[in-house]
């Protein structure tokens, strides 16, 4: 229930309204992400924190109508990039994507290897441990682990995806093709996956 | 096709991004082709998993309240446009600076005008001061010696002319004075470097001088009244005239004849007019 004088100051501001109106629900959205990319809960609240505010300042530059969930997740990811631990990975990975054409839809970057035809029966797969999951996602790097998350926790579209990184589509088919590859490498290594499994 | 769906396909499967006629055609495979069928079991088993893994975190409770009332605080300094100022720091920045620079302008202003009201209070009472010790001295020096005054007369109609080419202004006398009141005569005199008449009365054993002369500035202040060596000093103001009268005598005795000085100078103003 929203106090009346809550409710008055809202109307005095109704872009401030909107805006958290569009914010906050996805505030749990943000924070998981962030402590992904970061690693760090104290980290996360400050990127967090600060995501919001900018977005907040720059709402009125926000076109109504337009995907405000792939806007925030953009601001956040550029704002984690100029973070320390953002620098820091940004420092350390170098894709292989990165050095193709943009323009290219992905599939030449899709090794075969990415899919195990070695596997008859699904049944002979346990991916019901979400520790070793979660060991093999923070074992991904960066720019992979950011493509798993917006792809398969937050449900992006791959256009989505684009905006947000702002990359070419075809990379970011290329990023997701490559991060179930790394994570199904790891959970082989992990002796999660049978033997019919490993290649 | 190939003989197997390739990894794009299969990716995009699982995460639902495939075209209605790509869709068709890859169902029409996997009904076929048990491998890829697995595989595509395979990616969508595994994205289910990350899925379910990456809700790992929960924000803190107290970040969303304080998200929250960081949108009121954000808010509040403009309700009437909340983020047309947080949106172009320059301009506030700019606007801030303009309303210092008002409030330094406004103080300076204040500061001066205190100051000049200060310096003119300043002048006004060293101009006076020097007046009233100089209107005392004359009149000391006018007690002091022997002369007799330039023109003797208590008649106000030979007095007055007296004074006819001699200073720039004119003035009145009273025509009925008190019983122990009596003009003696009239000099002419200076008084603070401007031509003045020097008028001579007595109430009783008491001499009075009064100077009359051109008004400068502002004037004598209104009920301007001082002591000064023991002598009372009046003064008073007309549209064009100022006069300063020095006597030891009663205060109210000179004060009501200054009084009917300053009425008889009415009568000037009403024949000019």
């Amino acid at each position: 229930m929203r106090l009346p004088w809550k409710q008055q100051a809202r109307e005095t501001g109704p872009q401030t309204s909107a805006f958290e109106n569009l914010a906050l629900p996805l505030l749990p959205s943000l924070y998981n992400v962030a402590c992904w990319l970061s690693h760090s809960p104290t980290d996360a609240e400050d990127l967090v924190q600060e995501t919001f505010l900018k977005a907040l300042r720059g709402f009125g530059a926000f076109e109504p109508g337009t995907n405000f969930r792939a806007w925030i997740f953009r601001i956040l990811r550029n704002t984690h990039l100029t973070s320390r631990t953002g620098l820091a990975a940004r420092n350390t990975v170098a894709l292989e994507d990165e050095l193709g054409d943009p323009n290219d839809s992905g599939a030449a970057l899709h090794p075969e290897s990415t899919i195990d035809r070695q596997t008859p029966e699904m049944n002979l797969i346990n991916l019901g441990d979400r520790a070793a999951i979660e060991a093999a996602m923070e074992k991904l790097p960066p720019q992979l682990l950011e493509v798993i998350l917006l792809c398969d926790v937050e449900e992006m579209k791959y256009r989505e995806i684009a905006a947000v990184l702002d990359i070419p589509i075809g990379t970011v088919m290329s990023r997701i093709a490559r991060a179930r590859a790394a994570l199904r490498e790891e959970l082989h290594a992990s002796n999660m996956l049978s033997g019919e499994f490993r290649e | 096709m190939s003989d197997h769906l390739s990894p794009a396909l299969l990716n995009s499967l699982a995460d639902g991004e495939l075209m209605p006629d790509q869709r068709a055609t890859v169902d029409e495979h996997l009904a076929e082709c048990r491998s890829c069928t697995s595989s595509a079991l395979f990616q969508s088993l595994l994205k289910s998993a990350t899925a379910k893994a990456g809700q790992r975190y929960n924000p803190p409770t107290q970040l969303l309240e304080r998200l929250a009332l960081r949108a009121e605080d954000e808010n509040a300094p403009s309700k009437s446009a909340p983020f047309r100022i947080t949106l172009w720091p320059a301009r506030r920045l700019a606007f801030a600076g303009w309303v210092a620079a008002f409030a330094l302008l406004l103080v300076f202003g204040s500061i001066a005008f205190v100051q000049r009201n200060s310096y003119r209070a300043a002048i006004v009472s060293t101009r006076y001061a020097g007046l009233v010790t100089e209107a005392c001295d004359q009149h000391v020096a006018t007690l002091a010696s022997n002369l007799a005054p330039q023109v003797i007369s208590s008649d106000r109609h030979t007095v007055k002319p007296w004074f006819q080419g001699k200073i720039p202004f004119s003035f009145n006398l009273p025509e009925n004075l008190p019983g122990d009141t009596r003009l003696e005569g009239a000099n002419l005199t200076y008084l603070g470097n401007q031509p003045a008449a020097l008028l001579l009365y007595s109430i009783g054993k008491h001499r009075v001088s009064v100077f009359v002369r051109q008004r400068a500035g502002t004037g004598i202040p209104e009920g301007f009244s001082q002591e000064h060596a023991g002598f009372h000093v009046i003064g008073f103001n007309t549209d064009e005239l100022e006069a300063v009268a020095v006597s030891d005598v009663d205060p109210s005795r000179l004060s009501n004849l200054v009084g009917m000085i300053e009425q008889s100078q009415a009568r000037v103003g009403r024949s000019m007019k």
